[in-house]
C-alpha cells in the first residue's frame, strides 16, 4: 500500500461524529475506512482509478502526468477519493483545511451510501481491491513471461475494446443468479475452491459460462463484444484471461458511468445537509461556502453533474418525492427522466446549444425544456458511447464477425472506428465488418486486421434501420 | 508510491518515441490553461488516444446551464468527460507558452544524448569533487559522531567488563568508545573534450537555412556545455575562406560569397595539429553547410582530407546538410558516397525547423 496513516485524533472524533449524523439522517452504509495521503499519492491513487495495485501500464502514467501537473499549477485539485468495495475505502489529501475534511467526510458517507443502496451497484464486485490486485498479480506474471511490451500490445487492444460490454448484463444476470437463496459456502468449500484455483493456475475462478448463450444474430444481438471474444476467440490462455480482466474491470466501473450526476448530486445534497444542519461552525460558513461553491460551480456551456444533481435531489425534495427510493432504483438516465420537467429546466437555467452553421460557433438554440430533456437523455444513453452491437458471429458463412452500430443521428469518428474495427479483426484473426452511417448514407467498414475497405451499401441502410427498429421495439 | 513512477517514465519514454514506436502517431498534445501572476499560460500535456469507437466532431450538441439569450455564444465548449482544464474565460488574451516545454527539452537531452565514443584523454583526467563522509576515525568533531558504531563499542565493552545488567541494561559510551565520520574525497575521471562548430555562411546560405543551423548548432552547444565541465568550444565559420570567430560573431554573422569547405577542413585541422592534440584532447567538429560546394575538385579534396588526416584524429564528425533552395545537396551524396562505410562520420539532413530534434538525435544519439 501507499503510505498512509490512521486519522490523527481530532479527524477520528469528527469522523464518528459525522458518521453517527448520516446513520441517524437514514444513510445506510458498509464500514468507511478513511486514510489520510499526501496530495501526490492521491493524485498517484487516482491515476489507478482508486486501486494502489493495478497491473502496470503507461496510461496511468499519462493520467498521473496529467493530474500531477494539474495539481503542482494549482489548475485542479482532488479533494477526495472513494472506493467501491466493502469495506469502503475512502482518502482524505492531507492538505484539505479543517473544514474541507468535514465537508469531504460527509460527501463521502453519501457515496458510500448510494454504492451499497443502488440497484445498479448491487451486482457490482465488493472485494474488489483484492480482484484488481490478483489481476495485477497476473498481468505481472505474464510479464514476465512473455515481455512487457508483447502483454502491453495485447493489453492496449483489450483496452480499445473496453465499453464493448453491455451495462445492463450484470443487473439481469444478478437477478437471475438472485433466485436460488444464496447460502453461504462453508469453510471446507472456500478451502477447495482456492485449491482447485490454485492448481488451475489462476487464483480466482473463471465467472461460469453462460449455457443458454446463443450464437448473434440479427434478432439477438449482443452488446457484450468482449464477452464474446473472451469465450470464443481463439487465443492463447493468457490473453484470454487478459481479455477476462478487462472486461471484469470495465463491468466493475460501469455503473460508475451510468449514474455520474445521481451519485454525485446524492453525495453533494448529503455533505451540504450535514454541514449546514450539524456540523458547521460559525467560523467555517464562509470557508464552506466558498468550497462549496466551487465543486457545483458551473462553466457556460458545461454541465457539472454535481451542480445538476444536487439541483435535481432539491428539487425532487420539494416536489414530495421519496430520495432514498429515487437513490435506489434510477441511474442518471431514468433520473433525469423522472424529476426534469418545465419548471425544473427554466428555474436551473438550462438550455440547448448547437453550432450556428453561419458564425461556426457555438451558441444558444433552445430553452425549451422537451429538447433539452431529450438531448440530455440520449447524450447519457448508454454512458455517452456509441452503441455497437455484434449481429453475426458467422458472417455469410465465413466465421466473419458482422458489428452493426445502432445509429441515432451521431456519427463514429471513422477513422478511428477502422483502426477499433482493426483490433476486433486482429483478435477474432478473421475479416470484421462494422455496419453505420456516414453523411447521411448508410456505409460497411471491413477490415482483416491490415486494410481497412469502406462500402457504400443498402444492405447496410436495411441492417441499419432494422437496427433501429429493434431499439425502439426493445 | 514507486509503481506510478514506473508507470510514469515508460509513458515519457514512449511519448519521446524510446519505446512502443506504433504509439507515437497517437500521440498528440493538449494543454491545460492556467494562471501566473496575471498573465495566461498554456502548460502543455502530451496524451496518447488510441482509437476506440466514439462519436465524431459533426454530431455537436448539448445541454448547458446558465444565462443568455438564444443566439448567445456559448463560451467553453461543453466536454465530455472531465477535464482538469478551466477554459479561458477572456476571449483574446495572449497566451504565453510556459517555459516547461523549455526545460523539458533540456531534460529530454540530458537523457538522451551524450557525446559518442568519449574516452578518458589528456592531463587533467583527476578532479576532486565533493566527498562522502564514509569513512571513520577515532577523533574529530562531536557533531560528526557516528552513534550506531559509538553505541556498539561502549556496549562491547560494558559486556566484557561484566558490568552487563539485562535488568538495567545502562551503557554510557566514554571517550575511547567514539567513533567519528570522517570525509573521504572521491576522485573523478574528467574527459577533456573539444567542440568544433563549422558553418558554412556562403551566400547559397539563405536566411533560413542559416537560422536552421543556428537554432541547431545552438541547441547542441547549450547542452553540452551544460553538460560536461571541461569543454572548449571553437567557431569556425566560412566561405571561400574560413575564420575562426568568437560565439557572439557565429550566432549573428550574416555573410555571402563563394563556397569551398575544404578551406574550413584545413583550419579545422591546423587547429587540432596545434592546439587540441588528439592525446590529449576528445574532438567533436559539427560541420553544417547547404552541401553546395564550390566545385567538385573541391569536395575531393574535401574526402581526401576528412579519410586521411581528420577521421583518425577525431571521435566523430558530423555533418548537418540544411536543404536550400539555391543548393544542390550534393556533398553530402559525395560524403556518403566516398566514406559512407567510415562509422566515424554521421550525416543527418535537415529540412526544416522540425527537423533539427531529428538531426541533433542522430549526431548524439550516442549509438542508441
Amino acid at each position: 500500500m501507499v503510505r498512509t496513516e490512521p486519522l490523527p485524533p481530532e479527524l477520528r472524533a469528527q469522523n464518528l461524529e459525522i458518521e453517527e449524523i448520516a446513520r441517524s439522517a437514514g444513510l445506510d452504509f458498509f464500514q468507511v475506512i478513511f486514510e489520510l495521503l499526501d496530495a501526490r499519492d492521491v493524485n498517484a491513487l487516482a491515476a489507478y482509478t482508486g486501486f494502489p495495485v493495478r497491473y502496470p501500464s503507461w496510461r496511468f502514467g499519462m493520467e498521473f502526468e496529467r493530474l500531477d501537473k494539474g495539481y503542482s499549477w494549482g489548475l485542479s485539485k482532488i479533494y477526495e477519493l472513494v472506493i467501491n468495495n466493502d469495506p469502503t475505502y475512502a482518502y482524505l489529501v492531507r492538505s484539505n483545511s479543517q473544514m474541507e475534511q468535514k465537508l469531504v467526510m460527509a460527501h463521502v458517507y453519501g457515496h458510500a451510501d448510494f454504492f451499497k443502496n443502488n440497484i445498479w451497484f448491487q451486482p457490482t464486485e465488493r472485494q474488489m481491491v483484492s480482484v484488481m490486485a490478483d489481476n495485477g498479480v497476473r498481468v505481472r506474471r505474464y510479464i514476465d513471461t512473455y515481455g512487457q511490451e508483447t502483454v502491453e500490445r495485447f493489453l492496449d487492444m483489450a483496452l480499445a475494446l473496453d465499453d464493448m460490454i453491455d451495462p445492463y448484463l450484470p443487473l439481469r444476470e444478478h437477478r437471475k443468479r438472485k433466485a436460488p437463496v444464496k447460502r453461504r459456502a462453508t469453510p471446507l468449500e472456500r478451502a477447495r475452491r482456492s485449491l482447485d484455483a490454485t492448481f488451475a493456475g489462476r487464483s480466482r475462478p473463471e465467472p461460469e459460462k453462460e449455457p443458454n448463450r446463443e450464437a448473434p444474430s440479427p434478432e439477438r444481438p449482443a452488446a457484450d463484444l468482449l464477452g464474446f471474444l473472451m469465450e470464443a476467440a481463439d487465443l492463447p490462455e493468457w490473453q484470454r484471461d487478459i481479455l477476462h480482466i478487462v472486461r471484469s474491470e470495465a463491468y466493475y466501473f460501469v455503473p460508475q458511468r451510468m449514474t455520474k450526476i445521481i451519485n454525485e448530486g446524492w453525495a453533494s445534497f448529503w455533505h451540504s445537509r450535514i454541514m449546514t444542519r450539524s456540523l458547521l461552525g460559525a467560523s467555517d460558513v464562509v470557508d464552506f461556502a466558498d468550497c462549496h461553491s466551487g465543486a457545483t460551480a458551473s462553466q457556460p456551456g458545461q454541465l457539472n453533474p454535481y451542480k445538476l444533481g444536487i439541483e435535481l435531489f432539491r428539487y425532487a425534495e420539494e416536489k414530495g418525492m421519496d430520495l432514498f427510493r429515487l437513490r435506489a432504483v434510477h441511474n442518471d438516465v431514468s433520473f433525469i427522466d423522472a424529476v426534469i420537467d418545465e419548471e425544473f429546466a427554466r428555474r436551473s437555467n438550462l438550455f440547448l446549444y448547437q453550432r450556428n452553421p453561419r458564425s461556426g460557433r457555438m451558441e444558444i438554440a433552445d430553452r425549451d425544456w422537451r429538447p433539452i430533456k431529450a438531448q440530455l437523455l440520449s447524450s447519457l444513453t448508454g454512458g455517452g458511447v456509441p452503441q455497437i452491437e455484434l449481429v453475426d458471429a458467422d458472417h455469410e458463412g465465413r466465421g466473419e464477425l458482422c458489428l452493426r452500430h445502432h445509429f441515432d443521428g451521431r456519427e463514429l469518428q471513422l477513422d478511428q472506428a477502422g483502426e477499433t474495427l482493426k483490433q476486433v479483426a486482429r483478435i477474432w484473426k478473421r475479416p470484421c465488418h462494422l455496419l453505420t452511417q456516414a453523411e447521411g448514407s448508410p456505409l460497411r467498414l471491413s477490415t482483416d486486421g491490415e486494410e481497412i475497405s469502406r462500402v457504400e451499401t443498402a444492405e447496410a441502410a436495411e441492417d441499419a434501420a432494422e437496427g433501429g427498429d429493434d431499439r425502439l421495439a426493445g | 508510491m514507486h509503481r506510478i513512477e514506473r508507470d510514469r517514465s515508460r509513458f515519457r519514454q514512449i511519448v519521446r518515441g524510446r519505446l512502443r514506436k506504433d504509439l507515437r502517431k497517437y500521440l498528440s498534445s493538449t494543454e491545460l490553461l492556467g494562471r501566473r501572476g496575471d498573465k495566461a499560460v498554456s502548460i502543455p500535456i502530451p496524451q496518447i488516444e488510441l482509437p476506440r469507437f466514439r462519436f465524431g466532431d459533426n454530431s455537436k450538441q448539448g445541454v448547458g446551464q446558465g444565462e443568455g439569450d438564444e443566439g448567445d455564444a456559448v463560451e467553453g465548449e461543453a466536454q465530455d468527460g472531465e477535464g482538469a482544464g478551466t477554459a479561458g474565460d477572456q476571449p483574446g488574451q495572449h497566451i504565453l507558452e510556459v517555459d516547461v516545454d523549455l526545460k523539458e527539452l533540456a531534460e529530454m537531452l540530458g537523457e538522451e544524448l551524450q557525446l559518442p565514443n568519449i574516452e578518458p584523454r589528456g592531463d587533467r583526467q583527476l578532479s576532486t569533487e565533493g566527498g562522502k563522509y564514509t569513512g571513520i576515525r577515532p577523533t574529530g568533531p562531536k557533531s560528526l559522531r557516528h552513534f550506531r558504531r559509538t553505541y556498539d563499542r561502549a556496549l562491547r565493552r560494558v559486556i566484557a567488563s561484566g558490568d552487563w545488567d539485562p535488568a538495567a541494561p545502562k551503557v554510557i559510551p566514554v571517550h575511547d568508545d567514539e567513533r567519528i565520520r570522517n570525509r573521504k574525497s572521491v576522485n573523478k575521471p574528467e574527459s577533456s573534450a573539444v567542440i568544433f562548430h563549422i558553418m558554412d555562411v556562403s551566400g547559397s546560405m539563405g536566411r533560413e537555412q542559416k537560422d536552421v543551423v543556428r537554432i541547431k548548432a545552438f541547441w547542441i552547444d547549450t547542452w553540452l556545455r551544460s553538460q560536461y565541465d571541461n569543454l572548449e568550444v571553437v567557431y569556425i565559420v566560412h566561405d571561400a575562406v574560413a575564420r575562426i570567430v568568437d560565439q557572439e560573431t557565429f550566432f549573428h554573422l550574416r555573410e555571402s560569397g563563394g563556397t569551398k569547405i575544404s578551406s574550413a577542413y584545413e583550419l579545422f585541422l591546423d587547429q587540432v595539429l596545434e592546439r587540441y592534440r588528439p592525446e590529449e584532447w576528445n574532438i567533436y567538429p559539427f560541420h553544417y553547410s547547404d552541401g553546395d560546394n564550390w566545385s567538385a575538385r573541391d569536395t575531393e579534396r574535401c574526402v581526401g582530407l576528412l579519410r586521411d588526416e581528420i577521421l583518425p584524429r577525431v571521435n566523430q564528425f558530423c555533418y548537418g546538410q540544411v536543404k536550400s533552395a539555391y543548393g544542390s545537396g550534393q556533398f553530402k551524396k559525395d560524403l556518403d558516397g566516398a566514406l559512407g562505410e567510415e562509422e566515424k562520420l554521421i550525416t543527418a539532413a535537415v529540412d526544416d525547423r522540425d527537423g533539427v530534434p531529428e538531426a541533433i538525435r542522430a549526431f548524439l544519439g550516442g549509438g542508441v
